[in-house]
This record gives structure tokens, sequence and C-alpha cells, in this order.
């Protein structure tokens, strides 16, 4: 009985530990912002639907970052066209803006934090590559840019196309 | 008691009201080429040629595409508090116009100088036009929608900005699902310049052209090198327009003493008691400085569309 006890509170303390050791790994590997993005076709009307490829050591990592960085590339980096999409400015295109809001973006993009509302991985889409000594992983995601560009008009850090008036 | 607080509550309602920039209005219409490529137009004979002349009325009766695109592209623009103002009732509002002045010009002798597309920026107040067209093109059993998008400053005609391409191929040879997507896809990089547009309108105002003309042998006796006091009357207009302009912003590139032409004429989008100023407004107030002492000189203040307007010194 001691002993089955032993392993469940081990198990229950190994577990949290693990799973933040991943997570802080996948902010290691993630915290730069690297990764690629592309449009993955037209989207419903208030979405963009893009293929936002990852890099990290460990494949599931990449992974888990997806919805981040697409979140990120849609606000940041545009993306561009082709065979049949149309390519998109970024939502906050005033150069400087992540820096200027280093504070609200920290806590945007924290773990757990709002960008999670904004996306979503469409099921069945993932594909990993090994490249060198890390995987690259892509992912579609749909984007709620419409709801997205609204959030960022209310925190101020873009406008509006009625600001002014 | 209760009926000062409230007069005082109702003036400060009114002025937040008047402190607030009015919104510019927009419209969507269908572009010449596509009214043309389409059958809407109408033949007109004008110094001896025929000219074909976009005919909304038709277009908006007989294509349902041209509808629903016209309501997606609001709907998007409601979507970003822009709601547009409607052409089929801009329409009937010319027509009513139309016949007003039908009557009125008769009188004066004179016929005003406008395009179709002035008249009906004119008669819906519109500050930007967006010109619409698509076309559907074959790709052996594939069909494919190129799609232009282009905002059109009413008051100078100058371009805005544009949005367009060309959808991937498709199976599906529904017109109105492809321009649906088309318009969709489209619409956030036109609307990005719409707002580069707009900051810019904001910071230094509402460019306008203005031609200052003089009446061969008029009663009054003057020209643009007619002195008062150490100034000719070229310099006194110059002076004005460097006060009423918005930061001084206007270039003069040609004057001769009959004539001069002011370009890029930037005027305050409203004036101080919040009403939108069109090229003719500040063309009328310039007449109305000159028609005061010391100059007492009568002139007439001819409309071409919002953006041009020509002022003739001599004569009313």
């Amino acid at each position: 009985m001691r002993k089955l006890l032993l392993s469940l509170l081990v198990v229950a303390f190994t577990v949290p530990v693990w799973a933040g050791i991943r997570q802080k790994k996948a902010d290691k590997d993630t915290d730069q912002f690297r990764y690629e993005i592309e449009c993955a076709g037209n989207a419903i009307q208030g979405t963009y639907l893009v293929k936002v490829w990852s890099y990290s050591k460990k494949a599931s990592v990449a992974e888990n970052q997806c919805r981040k960085n697409a979140v990120h590339g849609v606000i940041f980096k545009g993306y561009g066209g082709g065979q049949g999409c149309v390519s998109q400015r970024p939502l906050a295109n005033q150069p400087g803006v992540e820096a200027q809001y280093k504070e609200y973006f920290d806590s945007f993009f924290a773990n757990g934090g709002e960008f999670q509302k904004y996306a979503s991985v469409m099921e069945g889409t993932t594909e990993t590559v090994k490249v060198g000594r890390e995987y690259k992983v892509g992912c579609v995601v749909s984007v709620r840019k419409d709801d997205l560009r609204k959030a960022l008009e209310a925190a101020g850090i873009i406008r509006g196309l009625n600001s002014g008036f | 008691m209760k009926k000062y607080i409230f007069t005082l509550a109702l003036g400060l309602v009114a002025l937040v009201a008047s402190a607030q920039i009015k919104k510019p209005e927009l419209m969507v219409i269908p572009s010449d080429v596509w009214c043309i490529s389409n059958g809407f137009y109408t033949e007109i004979e004008n110094m001896g040629m025929t000219v074909k002349v976009p005919n909304y009325k038709q277009a908006l009766q007989e294509s349902m595409e041209l509808k629903l695109a016209i309501a997606k592209l609001n709907d998007l623009m409601a979507e970003r508090q822009f709601p547009l103002q409607s052409l089929e009732q801009t329409i009937k509002n010319l027509e009513q116009r139309r016949m007003e002045d039908n009557l009125t010009l008769s009188k004066a002798g004179n016929e005003l100088a406008e395009s179709p597309l002035d008249e009906v920026a004119r008669t819906a107040k519109c500050d930007i036009i967006l010109e619409l067209s698509w076309e559907m093109k074959d790709f052996g059993p594939k069909h494919s929608l190129s799609y232009i998008l282009e905002g059109r400053d009413a008051y100078t005609g100058k371009a805005i900005g544009a949005a367009s391409g060309t959808g991937a191929p498709s199976l599906t040879a529904d017109v109105d699902v492809l321009l649906e997507e088309a318009i969709v896809a489209n619409m956030d990089n036109f609307n990005n310049r719409l707002l580069d547009h707009f900051t810019e309108m904001q910071t230094i105002g509402r460019e306008i052209t203005l031609d200052v003309k003089v009446f061969a042998n008029n009663a009054a006796g003057i020209d643009l090198e007619t002195e008062y006091g150490d100034d000719e009357l070229i310099d006194i207009i110059n002076n004005w327009l460097q006060l009423n302009t918005v930061q001084g912003r206007f270039s003069m590139p040609y004057a001769s003493e009959n004539t001069a032409n002011f370009t890029q004429v930037r005027i305050p989008v409203y004036d101080e008691r919040g009403r939108a100023i069109d090229a003719n407004g500040f063309a009328k107030q310039l007449s109305k400085m000159l028609k005061k002492e010391p100059y007492n000189i009568p002139s007439k203040v001819l409309v071409k569309g919002l953006g041009r307007a020509v002022i003739i010194l001599g004569e009313k």
C-alpha cells in the first residue's frame, strides 16, 4: 500500500515537472519566433488560413507552437500570395510595434495567453520534416483575423479604419 | 434652474458632437470597363464623336451579380464601421436633381460640365468612389475570376489604392461564389490602403485643383496683374491660399495676367462649423474675400465636380 502511494506521489510530482520542462524547451525553441508562414488557401470570412512551419529539436514541441507562431505571423509578418492566394500585409505594420508594446505581447503570447483564442490547428494537416539536427513541423492554422484585429484596435496597438472620425 | 442645467447639457452635447470629424462617405460603382463590356452603356454624341457612357441604372436593374457584389462589399465595410452609400438611392436622387437642374439651367443659359461619375459623386456627396470590375476566364473545364477594386478620390479623381488578383482555377462556374471569394480575400489589402489615405487626409487635408481666370474686357477692368497697394492681384490670391490651405500646401504651375492654375491645393476637410468643404465651397470663400473692400471684385464660381473649381473674375 505504501509502495503504491509512493508511486502515485512520484507520478503526481513528475508529470507537471516534466510538462514544465517540455514547455520551457518549447518556449526556448520558439522564443525567437523562428518560423515560416504561407497562405494555405482561401478561408471563410473573418479568418485567414495559413500554413506555419515551426522549428524545434523535438517534433512534438514545434507542433505545439504552431498556433502561437500563426498568430504572431498574422500580426507581424503577413504572408505572400500566389496560386490563387492573396498576399496579406501584417495587421501591425508600423515598424517597432512589437518592441513598443512588449509588455502587452509578452502577456499575449505567454503560455495559455490570449493568442489561443484566435487560432485553431486544422486536424490532419501536420507534416514533419527532419532538417539536420532539428525538426521542421508544418500545420495549417485558421486564424480569426477579424477578432484579432478588433482586439489590437481596442488595445490601441493598431489604428482602426474609423480612427480619427 | 432646471432649464439652465438642461440648456448647459444640451450645449455640451452639441460641442462634443461638433468636435467629432465626420466620416468620409464611400460608394461602390461598377467600373466603366465592366459596364461597357457587359452592355450597360448608352451612346451619346459629343463634338462629333460617339462616346459610350456607363448606364449605372440599367446595370443595377439587370445584373444580379453586381447587386450581390455591392451587398458583400457593404457587409464587409459595415463590419469595419464604414457602411457604404447606396448607388441605387443616389441614382434616384440624381434623377430628381436632374429634373430640377434642367429647369434652372435653361434659365441661366449655361450647362454643367460634369461626367456621369461626377454627377453621382456630387449627388451622393461621397468622398471616395470604389470602382469594381471582374471577369470570368476559362482554362479548359476550369474557371477563374479576375477581380479589381479600385479606390478613387471623388474630389481629384486620383487613385487611392487598388486590390486585384486572379483566383485559383476552379471547377465551379458559379460567378457569385467566385466573386464573393475574391471580395473577401482582397478586402483587407484594400482597407489597408484606405487607412493610409485617411491618415494622410487627416494630416494634410483634402486635395483639389483651383483655376482662376479673368473675363476678357470685364466691367471691373481688372486682371491678375492689377495692383492693390504693393501687391498684384495674383500675389493677394497666393497669400490667401497660403493662409487658408492646410500647412500652406499648394502649387502654382502656371500663371499669366489672365489665368492662374493652382494644383495640389490641400484644403481642410471640414470648415470651422464641421461642414464638409469641397472645391466649390473653398472657391466661394476666395470669391467672398475678393468681393470685399478694398478689392470689390465680382466673380463667378463654376462647379467642375467635387475636386475642381474655376473662379472667373471681373463679372458675375
